[in-house]
């Protein structure tokens, strides 16, 4: 039984990771003291250092990553926003840094628990990023994003997502992977373009000018993301026959001859699956997909999983202010193209880790079958209830505003 | 599946009763969850974790908002009006409240409309622990209530505390008290057969949010401050108890207290605000001639409004 902050500091003791600057931030901390008590007390062999700021850590995570040395970090919500401005550095550094994110609501107002919109906010940085939905997942895709982020034709960081609250620190079963077989799947890194060596100097992350060269780089970062893709098959395929778990970039579930779809990520899509089981069981040929690997964005595995399909529910747990689910334009854009393509609606639900009860989920679903009927998506709906609108005057109430 | 809710204050073991639970129903083979939620990490305020037991993999996460079993640690929260432990408890659930007082008395006294047991175990802690720590106690309660065996409480309590503490004395007194617990509460009243009913629950409407100017919708708080009627009183488990043939009036104890809960009377001796003293005992602590001892609270009812 692990947390999955705890799951995620195995995952990052089996990689036996060389360097760990850090900075506590609620609710990522749990992390990093795991992490400390074990280089503490000395089963675990790597540099600990506590820094001033997530600016800073950051900072010194990617320039560890730029000596060749396998680092990893961790924050949240505010701190991941302060850091911010070196998420783009790093990832133009083309270095591999695993970097855990646990997603937290963004002030104001501010809050605790989880929502998305953190760690969207760094989806056009360069950073790859993967989503999970279980405490056995987390561990897991630590390990398999130090393997993608290493691959000479990938060379760029990661991001690994999980839930404030109900992942990092929900407790459930996880099998810990044995060292040695974790060294067979994620041999020592060897960098060939970023490391520390007196006898070959180099200068990193040059100055251009005249935008031919920056769009050069900036184009390459894109074409390694891309190529990540297939990479990510491979690391997949290898780590099932490891450890005999399987996590492709998307999850499907009850899937196959569904009508209706919910498209979701992270932990609450095991909520989803819950109601997706309950719609089987009304007769409502109801499947859920979960998108595990947000960047690259896996368009062509998307399509296969909801090409056909009579309608699809994307349940945004972030909200662009001003234009709505950022996931729902994502797949609205994949799909125009598309001759056979879903009628596709959008909901925004789980904000600030506002709970979706099956009764709302019930509400999507139906919303999928009339709009499947008249032929109309509507608009972008928020998920909430009189009850928990009856609350919010309650609290107006207090708060004077009555 | 069972699920479970634990209620008590920061610092008195909640999210660590949960583990316990869940770690000893994993032990015995089923598929568990467990899960605390807490807002700012601070001594005294409410704490709720949750336990999930199942025999199929479980397919929920967080907060259990209709719980089967409730086990309030500590009595006063009852009367706390943002806690409401009881909320959402099922037709036929269990509530097991950390009392001295009797199943009667507690349901007559918090009007509780559903089984319910007692078992005073801050007492039990003080006795075999030498502390008000209540986690290894409350899971040993929850543990036989669900049916566990012995044996995997015995190894959660291990488990668990082992990653917090290094005291082996300590260890084997919270194993000892975990199963004292285990095996205090009346078994008789454990046999209610539970109805898992897994939709009991009126239905909830979605309703489409209307716009509100900034005035209302803005996160600023217009009414004036209310921290006084937050009676921080019922935070304690002893309370400073003021014997004033001792009192030199120094004021040390005014000085020393970290909440300003130490006035003056009319004649200048000091006494204690107990809506809102929070049971530190700095008081106790710090007084040079013994004028301040500690008496452990037993009633909430007592202790409001004194």
């Amino acid at each position: 039984m692990l947390t999955g902050n705890a799951a995620a500091a195995w995952g990052v003791r089996l990689a036996e990771v060389d360097y760990i600057p850090v900075y506590p931030i609620t609710p990522q901390t749990e992390i990093i003291e795991t992490l400390a008590g074990w280089i503490s007390n000395g089963v675990m062999d790597s540099r600990f250092v506590t820094m001033d700021s997530e600016h800073s850590m950051l900072t010194a995570a990617g320039s560890a990553s730029a000596t060749g040395a396998r680092a990893f970090t961790a924050t949240s919500s505010q701190g991941l926003l302060y850091g911010f401005e070196m998420l783009y550095a790093v990832a133009g550094w083309r270095v591999p840094l695993v970097m855990v994110n646990v997603s937290r609501g963004l002030s104001s107002p501010i809050t605790l628990e989880p929502d998305h919109n953190d760690v969207l906010a760094a989806r056009d940085t360069g950073f790859l990023q993967i989503h999970c939905e279980t405490c056995q997942e987390v561990l897991d895709s630590i390990l398999m994003a130090y393997r993608l982020a290493e691959d000479e034709r990938v060379l760029l960081p990661i991001f690994v997502n999980l839930d404030g609250f109900y992942l990092s620190f929900t407790r459930e079963p996880v099998a810990v992977p044995d060292v040695e077989q974790v060294r067979n799947f994620l041999p020592l890194y060897q960098p060939k373009h970023a490391f520390f060596k007196a006898s070959q100097p180099m200068a990193q992350s040059a100055a251009v000018l005249g935008g031919s060269s920056y769009s050069y780089f900036k184009y390459q970062m894109h074409m390694a993301s891309q190529n990540a893709l297939a990479v990510y098959k491979e690391v997949c395929d290898e780590f099932e026959t490891g450890f005999g778990r399987n996590y492709d970039t998307v999850e499907g579930y009850m899937l196959d001859d569904a009508d209706y779809v919910l498209v979701m990520t992270n932990s609450f899509s095991t909520l989803g699956k819950a109601a997706v089981k309950a719609a089987r069981e009304r007769g409502i040929k109801a499947g859920l997909l979960r998108l595990r690997l947000l960047r690259p964005f896996p368009v062509a595995d998307l399509k296969a999983a909801i090409g056909g399909k009579k309608a699809v529910a994307v349940i945004d747990q972030n909200i662009s202010i001003g234009k709505g689910g950022i996931l729902h334009s994502e797949i609205a854009s994949c799909l125009y193209n598309e001759k056979h393509r879903p009628l596709l609606l959008s909901f925004i639900a789980g904000l600030g880790g506002k709970n979706i009860s099956p009764d709302e989920f019930e509400f999507i679903i139906t919303k999928m079958i009339e709009g499947e009927d008249t032929e109309d998506a509507g608009t972008a709906q928020l998920i909430y209830t009189d009850k928990e609108w009856q609350e919010m005057g309650r609290l107006k109430g207090m708060a004077g505003k009555g | 599946m069972y699920r479970l809710r634990f209620h008590g204050r920061g610092g008195q073991g909640a999210r660590v009763a949960s583990k316990v639970l869940g770690t000893a129903a994993f032990l015995d083979g089923y598929y568990a969850q467990d899960f605390p939620l807490y807002g700012a990490e601070r001594r005294g305020a409410p704490v709720a974790a949750s336990t999930r037991i199942a025999e199929d993999p479980i397919m929920e996460r967080g907060v259990i908002p209709e719980p089967d079993i409730v086990i309030v640690m500590d009595e006063t929260l009852l009367q706390d009006p943002l806690t409401m432990p009881l909320s959402g408890l099922k037709p036929g659930g269990i509530v097991i409240i950390n009392t001295t007082n009797s199943p009667a008395e507690a349901k007559a006294e918090y009007k509780i409309n559903a089984n319910v047991l007692t078992l005073g175990i801050t007492k039990i802690g003080l006795d075999m622990l030498g502390m008000p720590i209540l986690s290894t106690l409350a899971g040993g309660v929850a543990a036989r209530i669900v049916g566990l065996s012995e044996d995997s409480l015995t190894e959660a309590v291990k488990k668990v505390l082992s990653s917090i503490i290094t005291d082996k004395k300590l260890l084997d007194k919270n194993v000892a008290a975990a199963l004292y617990c285990f095996n205090a509460i009346t078994p008789i009243e454990t046999k209610i057969e539970l109805k898992t009913i897994d939709t009991n629950k009126k239905k909830s409407t979605v309703i489409s949010l209307p716009f509100e100017p900034a005035a209302v919708s803005s996160p600023a708080i217009n009414a004036t401050g209310n921290t006084p009627l937050r009676m921080t009183g019922n935070w304690r488990v002893f309370r400073p108890a003021w014997n004033y043939e001792a009192c030199t009036r120094c004021m040390i104890c005014v000085a020393r207290c970290p909440d300003g809960c130490i006035l003056i009377n009319e004649d200048g001796y000091p006494y204690t605000d107990y809506d809102n003293c929070k049971g530190c005992l700095i008081c106790v602590e710090e007084c040079p001639t013994n004028t301040l001892g500690k008496v452990m609270e037993v009633h909430a009812k007592k202790v409001i409004g004194n």
